[in-house]
C-alpha cells in the first residue's frame, strides 16, 4: 500500500511535467492589429464548424468590427441587445477596453490579446468582439446553452428534507452551495480538466474549517490528471482515490447541495464538475456511506433507530446468504430441529449444492437489478412482473430452487437498498459473491476468513489522509456521537473528521 | 510479490475446502433412539428418522402421510451397531438433532455403561440428549407411537421435558451425576399409555422417575416420589399439591415457588440431615367447608398441606433408603461439600451408612392467596343464609 503510494506520486509529477508543455505551445500565438488577419485565425481553428456565426458591423468612420460566436451556445437576445445594438446605434471605439466601459451591457467581459484564450471562452459560451486596430479581443460572456430545472435527484430520494438536487451545469450548483453557505468564507477555485472537453472543475471549502492541507492535497491529486474529455465525475474520483483496487468509494458523491453543504461544514472539500450533478467530497468514511441526509432532518432517537436498522441490514446484505449456504451445508447441527427439517423437507427435490443455487439466485437478483435500470421505464413493471413471478414462484414449485433461498436473496436485496449511499452500497454488493464463495467452500471458517478480510481492508484503507474506519479505528468516543446514534443537534453541531488520524494510522 | 500473496490465498481457497460439505438432503435426521434388549442378550437400537418431504406443510402432502420411519440394528457393542444401522440408510445418519434416547426397562435393569460409552466418545452425539427409561415396555414401541399433536412425536417428548413438572435429565446430567462424589443419577421414565388404546391414536405418560446406581436401575419411583424428589433437590419449579382435611373436603395447592435446603450436622460416627422444605402458592381447589377469609381457618389448611407434603417425602425417603438404598438425592455429596475430610472417613461405608441416616423433614407453606374464589361454593352458600 504505502509503495503503491510512491509510485502514484512519482506518475503524477511526470504527468504534470507533461502537461505543462503541452500548454505553452498552444499559448504562443497572439492577435494582430490586423482584423482580417485575425479572422483568418479564428477561422483556420474552426474549419469546418459550421455553428460558429462571423457578424461584420462596419461604421460610418469605416472602423470594422467582428463579432464571433457559436449560435447555440449563447443566448442570441442578450447578443442582440446588448452587444450588437450598442455597436449599431453608436460608433465602434478604437479600444476594447473602450468597448467594455462604455458600450457593452454585460457583466462578465474579458480581453486578451492570446488566441488560446479566446478560444476557450468561445467554447464556453462567450462571444468575441474583435476591433480593427486593436490586438485585444473582449469576449462577453452571454451563455444560453440549455439547461434542465432543478429536480429531486432520483438517487438519494428523501421524505423530510430539501428537495432540489444538482443539475448539469456547474454555476447553478454553485449557486445552491451558496444559497446555503452565505459566507465570504466558502472559496470556490476553478481548474480546467479535459484536454479536449475542457471541463471546468470547481474546488470548494470553507476557508478556517476545511484544512489547509487537505485542500492543498485535492488541488494537488486534481493538477496532473491528464485526461480528453471529463465526462463525468466518476472519471476524475478514479484518479484522486488512494486504493483503486478497494470495492469501497474512498470518495462520496452526492447529487444533493443540503449534503454537500452538511460536509463542508464538516471541514470536507467538494470537488464540482461540470456537466454532471454528482459532486465529490473528500474524504469519505465508511460511516458517511451509512449516513443518509435525512438522518439529520428527522427526529433523532427516530434516527438513531433508523441507523441501527442500516447496521443491521449492512450484516445481512453481506453476510445472509454466506450464512445460510454455509449452515445449511457444512453445520446442520446449529439449526433448531423443526427449522432444519423445513428446510430440508423444501431442498428436498432441489438438484443443486446450495451454493450453487444461492449463487444462480444472487446472480438473477443482479440481472434483473441492472435489467431494471437499464431497461426504458415503460418495460420496467413487465420485468419486475417477469423476476417476481418466474424466480420467486415458478422456479420453486418446478423444483429448480428452495424457497428458503429465495427468502434469504429476496431479504439480501431489500437490505442493499437500505444503504443510503448508492455507490456504497455497490461495493457492498459486490463482496457477497467471493464472501458466498467462501461459505460454500469452507462454512463458517470461510465466512470468518471472509470477515477479517474485509475488516482488515477496511481499515486499512484511507480517503485522502483519513482512515475510512474512523471514527472507530483509531477509536475517538467523542466522534461516536455521530456514527451509533445521532444526538440532538442542539447538544453538538456535527463533528469534524480531521485528517489528523495521518500520523496516528502511519 | 502481490501475485504470489493472492495464489497462496487462492491455493488456500481451493485445497482447503468442500471436503465435508454435505448439502441438506444428503442427511437423515435422526430424532430420537430406542435400546432395548434382544432375546439372544445383545442390545437392539432403533432409530427414529424424520422425513422432511411430509413435514413441508399443505399442498404436496395429501392426507396422512407418514412423518417418520424406522430402522433397527442388533449388536453388541455402540460402533457396531452404528455401522449396521448406516448400512440401513440411503442417507448420511446424523446425531446431532436427536432429542432424546429411550432405554428399556429391561436393559436398564442389566446395566446400561458399555453402550452408553459411544455417547461419551463420539462428537456427533450431543450431550444435550435426554435419557429416558421406558416403564414396563420396550423402546421401539414408544418411536413407533402415532402421536397426535406432532409430527415428530419426539418433538413432543422433548417440549414435556422442558416444560419442567418432570424429572428431565440429558446424558450430560447422567454422566455427571455418576462421576459425582456422593450422589446417584436419576433418569425420568416414560410409559405408553394404555387408557385409550382404542383409538387410532396413542398418547405416552411420564410415569415418575427411575433410580440408578452404577449404570443399573435400582427401581422405580411413581409421581409422588418424583415430586418429593425434585423438591428435595431443589430442582421443583411448579406443582400441586392435595390434601384431605380431617374435617372432610380436600384441598389443593398450586406451587409458584418452591425451595429446599438441605443441612448437614455433623456428629461422631454418624450424619444427620435436616431438609427444610419451603414452597410458595395460591390455593386451587376447596371442598370443603372452611371458609378461607378466616385467618384460622387458612392456618389449618396449611399445616395440613405441610403434613402432607411432609408425609410425600417421607415416602419418597423411605423408598431410595430402605427400599433401593441408594443415595439419588446426594446426601453423601451434602456431606462431601461441607465435611470433606468427614466425607473420607465416611465414602467407603456409604452404601451401608446411608440407609441409617436420620432425615428430618421440615415443611413450611406459604399460602399466598386464596385464589379467585375466596370460599368454595358450598360455605359461600351458608354463609349468604346466615
Amino acid at each position: 500500500m504505502r509503495g503503491f503510494k510512491r509510485g502514484k506520486t512519482k506518475k503524477y509529477e511526470d504527468k504534470l511535467k507533461m502537461k505543462g508543455t503541452h500548454l505553452e505551445e498552444k499559448n504562443e500565438i497572439e492577435f494582430t492589429e490586423e482584423i482580417e488577419q485575425n479572422e483568418k485565425l479564428l477561422k483556420e481553428i474552426f474549419l469546418n464548424c459550421s455553428d460558429l456565426e462571423y457578424r461584420w458591423i462596419e461604421d460610418q468612420a469605416n472602423m470594422r468590427c467582428l463579432i464571433v460566436y457559436i449560435n447555440n451556445l449563447i443566448d442570441e437576445k442578450l447578443l442582440d441587445e446588448h452587444v450588437i445594438k450598442p455597436l449599431l446605434i453608436r460608433d465602434i471605439p478604437n479600444e476594447a477596453n473602450d468597448l467594455k466601459n462604455k458600450w457593452i451591457s454585460i457583466g462578465t467581459t474579458n480581453s486578451s490579446a492570446k488566441l488560446s484564450d479566446t478560444v476557450r471562452n468561445l467554447l464556453e459560451g462567450h462571444a468575441a468582439v474583435l476591433i480593427s486596430g486593436s490586438s485585444h479581443v473582449m469576449t462577453v460572456s452571454i451563455p444560453g446553452s440549455s439547461k434542465r430545472s432543478l429536480d429531486e435527484p432520483s438517487s438519494e430520494p428523501v421524505i423530510r428534507g430539501p428537495r432540489d438536487g444538482f443539475i448539469e451545469h456547474i454555476s447553478t450548483n454553485i449557486s445552491l452551495i451558496r444559497a446555503r453557505l452565505k459566507t465570504s468564507k466558502l472559496k470556490i477555485e476553478y481548474m480546467t480538466l479535459g484536454e479536449l472537453s475542457q471541463t471546468r472543475i470547481a474546488i470548494s471549502y470553507l476557508k478556517g474549517i476545511a484544512e489547509d492541507t487537505l485542500v492543498e492535497e485535492v488541488r494537488a491529486r486534481l493538477l496532473p490528471i491528464q485526461l480528453d474529455g471529463v465526462l463525468d465525475s466518476g472519471y476524475i474520483e478514479e484518479f484522486i482515490e488512494d486504493q483503486p483496487y478497494s470495492p469501497f468509494p474512498q470518495v462520496h458523491s452526492t447529487e444533493r447541495p443540503d449534503v454537500v453543504a452538511a460536509e463542508l461544514l464538516e471541514g470536507k472539500v467538494a470537488i464540482l464538475v461540470d456537466t454532471t450533478p454528482f459532486v465529490l467530497i473528500v474524504p469519505m468514511t465508511f460511516w458517511t456511506g451509512l449516513q443518509a441526509s435525512e438522518d439529520y432532518y428527522i427526529r433523532w432517537p427516530v434516527a438513531t433507530f433508523v441507523r441501527w436498522i442500516r447496521f443491521l441490514f449492512i450484516n445481512f446484505a453481506i453476510f445472509a446468504p454466506p450464512l445460510y449456504v454455509a449452515i445449511t451445508t457444512f453445520h446442520q447441527e446449529m439449526i433448531p430441529t423443526n427449522l432444519v427439517l423445513s428446510i430440508a423437507a423444501s431442498r428436498e427435490a432441489v438438484p443443486f449444492p446450495a451454493m450453487i443455487e444461492a449463487l444462480l439466485i444472487e446472480i438473477i437478483f443482479e440481472a434483473l437489478r441492472e435489467a431494471g435500470i437499464r431497461l426504458p421505464k415503460q418495460i420496467g413493471q413487465a420485468i419486475s412482473i417477469v423476476g417476481g413471478l418466474v424466480i420467486g414462484q415458478a422456479a420453486v414449485q418446478a423444483g429448480l430452487i428452495s424457497a428458503p433461498v429465495v427468502i434469504i436473496v429476496s431479504i439480501t436485496g431489500i437490505s442493499m437498498f437500505t444503504i443510503p449511499r448508492y455507490s456504497f452500497a455497490n461495493g457492498i454488493r459486490f463482496l457477497r459473491f467471493p464472501m458466498l464463495f467462501l461459505a460454500g467452500t469452507m462454512g463458517l471458517y470461510g465466512i470468518v476468513l471472509g470477515f477479517l478480510g474485509i475488516i482488515l481492508h477496511v481499515t486499512s484503507l484511507r480517503s485522502f489522509g483519513v482512515l475510512y474506519f474512523s471514527p472507530i479505528t483509531p477509536l475517538k468516543f467523542t466522534a461516536l456521537r455521530d456514527v451509533f446514534i445521532r444526538i440532538p443537534i442542539w447538544m453538538k453541531f456535527r463533528h469534524s473528521i480531521k485528517p489528523k488520524s495521518r500520523e496516528e494510522g502511519n | 510479490m502481490r501475485m504470489g500473496k493472492g495464489m497462496i490465498f487462492l491455493v488456500f481457497v481451493i485445497l482447503c475446502g468442500c471436503w465435508d460439505r454435505t448439502e441438506i438432503n444428503d442427511l437423515a435426521f435422526v430424532t430420537a433412539t430406542a435400546l432395548d434388549l434382544s432375546d439372544d442378550g445383545n442390545v437392539l437400537c432403533s432409530l427414529q428418522i424424520a422425513i422432511p418431504a411430509s413435514i413441508e406443510g399443505g399442498s404436496r402432502s395429501g392426507g396422512e402421510a407418514n412423518q417418520f420411519f424406522i430402522i433397527s440394528a442388533e449388536g453388541k457393542d455402540g460402533n457396531e451397531i452404528h455401522r449396521k444401522l448406516q448400512k440401513k440408510s440411503s442417507r448420511i445418519l446424523f446425531l446431532s438433532h436427536r432429542s432424546v434416547i429411550f432405554v428399556s426397562e429391561r436393559l436398564a435393569e442389566q446395566g446400561i455403561g458399555d453402550i452408553l460409552d459411544i455417547f461419551t466418545h463420539d462428537p456427533r452425539n450431543r450431550l444435550k440428549t435426554y435419557i429416558m427409561v421406558v416403564k414396563g415396555g420396550e423402546g421401539r414401541n414408544i418411536l413407533k407411537m402415532n402421536y397426535p399433536l406432532k409430527q415428530v412425536s419426539i418433538e413432543a417428548v422433548k417440549e414435556m421435558e422442558i416444560s419442567g413438572e418432570d424429572v428431565a435429565v440429558t446424558l450430560r446430567d447422567f454422566f455427571m451425576a455418576q462421576a459425582s462424589e456422593g450422589v446417584h443419577p436419576v433418569v425420568g421414565t416414560i410409559e405408553p399409555d394404555v387408557h385409550s388404546k382404542d383409538t387410532d391414536k396413542e398418547i405416552f405418560n411420564f410415569a415418575g422417575a427411575a433410580v440408578f446406581k452404577d449404570f443399573k436401575l435400582y427401581g422405580l419411583l411413581n409421581d409422588k416420589d418424583t415430586m418429593g424428589l425434585l423438591w428435595v433437590t431443589n430442582k421443583l419449579k411448579t406443582g400441586r399439591i392435595t390434601t384431605n382435611l380431617h374435617k372432610g373436603g380436600e384441598v389443593g395447592l398450586v406451587l409458584s415457588q418452591a425451595h429446599s435446603k438441605i443441612i448437614t450436622q455433623n456428629l461422631k460416627n454418624a450424619v444427620q440431615f435436616k431438609i427444610q422444605l419451603e414452597g410458595q402458592g395460591s390455593l386451587a381447589e376447596n371442598t370443603s367447608n372452611l371458609d378461607i377469609n378466616e385467618p384460622k381457618n387458612l392456618k389449618i389448611i396449611k399445616n395440613e398441606l405441610e403434613n402432607a407434603v411432609r408425609k410425600q417425602v417421607q415416602d419418597f425417603l423411605f423408598k431410595i433408603q430402605k427400599k433401593y438404598k441408594v443415595d439419588s438425592v446426594g446426601f453423601g455429596q451434602e456431606v462431601y461439600k461441607n465435611y470433606p475430610d468427614k466425607w473420607a472417613v465416611l465414602k467407603p461405608n456409604w452404601n451401608t451408612m446411608f440407609p441409617k441416616a436420620t432425615i428430618a423433614i421440615e415443611v413450611n407453606l406459604t399460602v399466598k392467596g386464596a385464589g379467585m374464589v375466596h370460599s368454595s361454593f358450598g360455605s359461600q352458600d351458608e354463609g349468604d343464609e346466615k
